[in-house]
């Protein structure tokens, strides 16, 4: 098989493929940030729990509208908005932490979804909620992820300065005036957005992988905050391309497939990466520099 | 009055009553999905209650058992699954709820279709092996209900004359279309019998069962094979993702051309609420692509 | 003249007070440490004084020309040290009171960030990640922030706590500077040594006032004493303070 055979043409013969690229790119173009910052804010999990939140908004968005862009995606979004609301709520207003009642209240949404597909929907809805498919993103979705992922990116330009400082020296930006909650609240409700436009094309679950798993690999390659996001994205982006190849050349499912392809990046990037790789921990053992 | 004295009285009156207690409730039966309720319903009329476990638009091989699902079965009379590996969970199902009456297998005796060498379960799908789903099932209401054996019979009887109709009428209506022109497109590969019994061919994107998500291969595949038709129809099911389906047709050129139901009847009140009507539709909507397709 | 007003202030944490009923001012360019034992209040004051923390009773006013313009050195640990952030960039956040949170640096503003380093001995560290420093080099680091700020009110929450003598020495020679510069400084502090050679002005802190005043006569014995007396106190089954100003 030729290069061009192996890399080019799936993509130059057919649309969906292509489609599907493009959707990976813009998706990889608008989460990896979001990752990175949650890498960084000790808040890794909480795409997780994020993603999970917006299963009862899209099952009621679903059962209301079906398969609709519109309503899923919104339901998704108020779903998930909630749960965030709520658990913040709760950890300023008690002695829980924020991981806790995050916890409880994403977990509370997850069953209600749940709940609310199995007895209105069938089991099959729910697979196709939970999994969806990048091969399948039509036109609708794909101006949906272009727009969350421009919004995304002006977003965090100009709240640059803010966000940075809100996770290195909170107090120094509550004495600037600086709102910190509101700061909180607003990239928080992009990282919903980012998983509600990433949902439709690798489901719930996926949406997080290529979300986090990009972030978590980047540390071993840059050591800034916009380098770190750079990596991250650069490594989504390979990750959607290869996992497509992948998907086109060994069968494999299009989702898991992306999502692996990320994983193995990470995990490359564990041992071989030029920041404390492993490989390299372990032969620099015994040296040192001269001053 | 001590147990085995009321036993003994009992089956005294039992014997003299001939089942008088069937007369005075119907036999309480459990189907594993709706296809299988409707035939018991259409063929045992009053003397029978049916409820199926999968219900309309849902997916037998996804189903996961609630505890009422347990009661149900515990309280039946008779149970009734397809078998071919149909439903992977009845085993555990059985077992949890206790149940330990009569358990009939629809496609008893059925010589099925293999398919990577496991047996397709959608043998339903063809009107033969239909019939012979309900000579077993009359012949196991004949052994639990005895009292309305007449009434059975001749239920059976006009239901199997409807479905011998039935088939005719459809290869009547293929006929025309020459066998090299029989091709058709669908999400999941569910109706192997049926493209057997009427000669026509059916590509599917998934493998056999709904749990497999499309790889990026086999939708290429799949649109490749339509572009070399000469505009064959995509159809969509009651249990995938309709997205999919979409796209393939879309960039195909193909046309969408309907609805198939593949392993459960729709709503009731709905095109294909029941076997007959399921069948009739799937048929009638096949045929009409096909027709159109040789037109073109 | 009167930086800080304070009257009648109480915190409180679960409803036990920190800071009860008390009040007092700050004099303009004044050099004031706060000191009293663990639990008396101290940082509570401060942060109260700075607007961190929600009085249950009582004021603190600060004098209009100076509202805004107070500036924080807060503990080490409330700072994400393993984040990636450059020295310069944390130093640079000293101009955000003057150009927002917006707006680039100008050069200008670039040269008195490299200013800043040089007068806390950290020539060369720019570049470096916070997460590399010492805590002594980190120290100086949040002083340098403190400097770029250029606030007339200084408040400084444990300023030299576990950081080496030489660091030390050398950031108080800057705390002298601002009070040569007339600014106004307060400073939690633990080291009575430290107060006794460095602060003109003392309040000693139990809860409530102890003394305030001249270092010298604050850190007398009886009042060291009768402060030890007052700040463990912490009965869960007080009744409801009752008590006016």
């Amino acid at each position: 098989m030729t290069l061009y055979e192996l890399l080019i043409q799936p993509f130059a013969d057919y649309g969906f493929m292509r489609r599907a690229l493009v959707a990976s790119l813009a998706l990889s173009l608008g989460s990896a940030p979001i990752g990175t910052l949650l890498v960084l804010r000790r808040m890794s999990l909480m795409g997780d729990a994020m993603a999970h939140a917006l299963l009862p908004g899209v099952a009621l968005g679903f059962l209301f509208g079906g398969f609709s862009l519109a309503a899923m995606s919104l339901g998704g979004f108020a779903a998930a908005v909630a749960v965030a609301l709520a658990a913040g709520f709760v950890t300023r207003a008690t002695k829980q932490r924020e991981d806790a009642s995050f916890a409880a209240f994403y977990l509370i949404a997850l069953a209600l979804g749940v709940l609310l597909i199995s007895t209105h929907g069938s089991s099959v809805d729910l697979i196709h909620l939970l999994f969806g498919t990048i091969l399948a993103v039509d036109d609708p979705a794909l101006l949906l992820m272009a727009a969350v992922t421009s919004v995304t990116l002006i977003l965090l330009a100009l709240l640059y300065r803010p966000l940075v400082v809100e996770c290195v020296d909170p107090g120094f930006l509550r004495n600037m005036g600086g709102h910190g909650a509101l700061i909180h609240g607003l990239f928080l409700v992009l990282t919903v957005a980012n998983l509600g436009a990433g949902f439709q094309a690798l489901g719930t679950l996926m949406a997080v992988g290529l979300m986090m798993l990009p972030a978590t690999a980047a540390r071993f390659w840059a050591a800034q905050v916009w380098s770190l996001a750079l990596a991250a994205i650069l490594i989504a982006m390979l990750s959607g391309l290869v996992g497509l190849l992948l998907s086109y050349h060994l069968q494999w499912p299009s989702g898991p497939a992306i999502v692996l392809v990320a994983g193995a990046i990470y995990l490359l990037s564990l041992a071989f990466g030029p920041r404390e790789g492993l490989v390299w921990r372990v032969l620099h053992r015994h040296s040192h520099k001269a001053a | 009055m001590n147990c085995s004295r009321r036993a003994a009285i009992a089956s005294m009156l039992a014997g003299s009553a001939g089942f008088g207690r069937a007369q005075r409730r119907p036999l309480q039966v459990v189907a594993s999905f709706s296809i299988l309720a409707d035939l018991l319903r259409n063929i045992g009329g009053t003397s029978i209650e049916v409820t199926a476990l999968v219900g309309p638009d849902a997916d037998a091989h996804m189903f996961e058992p609630r505890p009422a699902d347990a009661r149900r079965l515990a309280d039946a009379d008779l149970v009734v699954v397809n078998g071919l590996g149909f439903e992977g969970w009845i085993d555990r199902l059985v077992r949890a709820s206790g149940y330990r009456g009569p358990l009939i297998v629809a496609s008893a005796g059925l010589q099925p279709r293999m398919v990577n060498g496991a047996p397709d379960p959608h043998a339903w799908q063809s009107l033969a092996c239909g019939r012979d789903y309900v000579r077993n099932l009359h012949d196991a209401l004949l052994r639990l209900a005895p009292t309305d054996a007449a009434g059975l019979q001749s239920r059976t009887t006009q239901y199997l004359a409807r479905l011998q109709t039935l088939d005719q009428s459809i290869r009547k209506a293929l006929d025309p279309v020459p066998k090299a022109r029989r091709r058709v497109i669908t999400s999941h590969n569910a109706f192997g019998y049926f493209a057997a019994a009427y000669g026509i061919e059916f590509i599917a994107a998934q493998g056999r069962s709904t749990e497999s998500e499309a790889s990026a291969a086999s939708v290429a595949r799949l649109i490749d094979q339509i572009r070399s038709q000469k505009a064959p129809a995509v159809f969509v099911e009651n249990i995938s993702d309709p997205r999919l389906m979409a796209r393939i047709a879309k960039e195909s050129g193909a046309k969408l051309g309907g609805r198939l139901y593949s392993d459960a009847l729709s709503a009731p009140g709905t095109e294909a609420d029941s076997y007959l009507k399921l069948f009739a539709h799937n048929a009638n909507t096949v045929i009409a692509a096909l027709q159109t397709a040789q037109a073109s | 003249m009167t930086a800080i007003a304070i009257s009648d202030l109480t915190v409180a944490y679960d409803g036990h007070p920190a800071v009860h009923h008390f009040s007092g001012s700050f004099e303009r360019g004044s050099l004031t440490a706060i000191v009293g034992p663990n639990g008396a209040g101290k940082s509570s004051l401060l942060a109260a004084v700075m607007g961190r923390l929600r009085p249950a009773a009582g004021q603190v006013q600060i004098a209009d020309d100076l509202r805004g313009r107070i500036a924080w050195l807060p503990q080490q640990a409330e700072i994400e040290r393993s984040f990636p952030i450059a020295v310069f960039d944390l130093i640079a956040l000293g101009h955000w009171g003057r150009s927002g949170a917006f707006r680039g640096l100008d050069r200008e503003q670039r040269q008195a960030v490299m200013e800043a380093l040089d007068r806390v001995g950290l020539n060369g560290f720019e570049r470096r990640s916070i997460g590399e420093l010492s805590a002594g080099q980190f120290q100086r680091v949040l002083f340098a922030r403190l400097l770029l700020q250029d606030a007339p009110v200084i408040l400084l929450d444990e300023p030299f706590n576990a950081i080496d003598a030489r660091t030390t020495a050398d950031l108080l020679t800057l705390v002298h500077r601002w009070h040569a510069e007339s600014r106004t400084i307060v400073a939690v502090l633990h080291d009575l040594e430290q107060v006794r050679a460095h602060f003109d002005r003392t309040l000693l802190l139990a809860r409530r006032c102890v003394a305030w005043g001249p270092t010298v006569e604050a850190l007398h014995p009886t009042n060291l004493a009768k402060a030890r007396q007052m700040a463990e106190a912490w009965d869960d089954h007080a009744p409801p303070c009752r008590e006016a100003a």
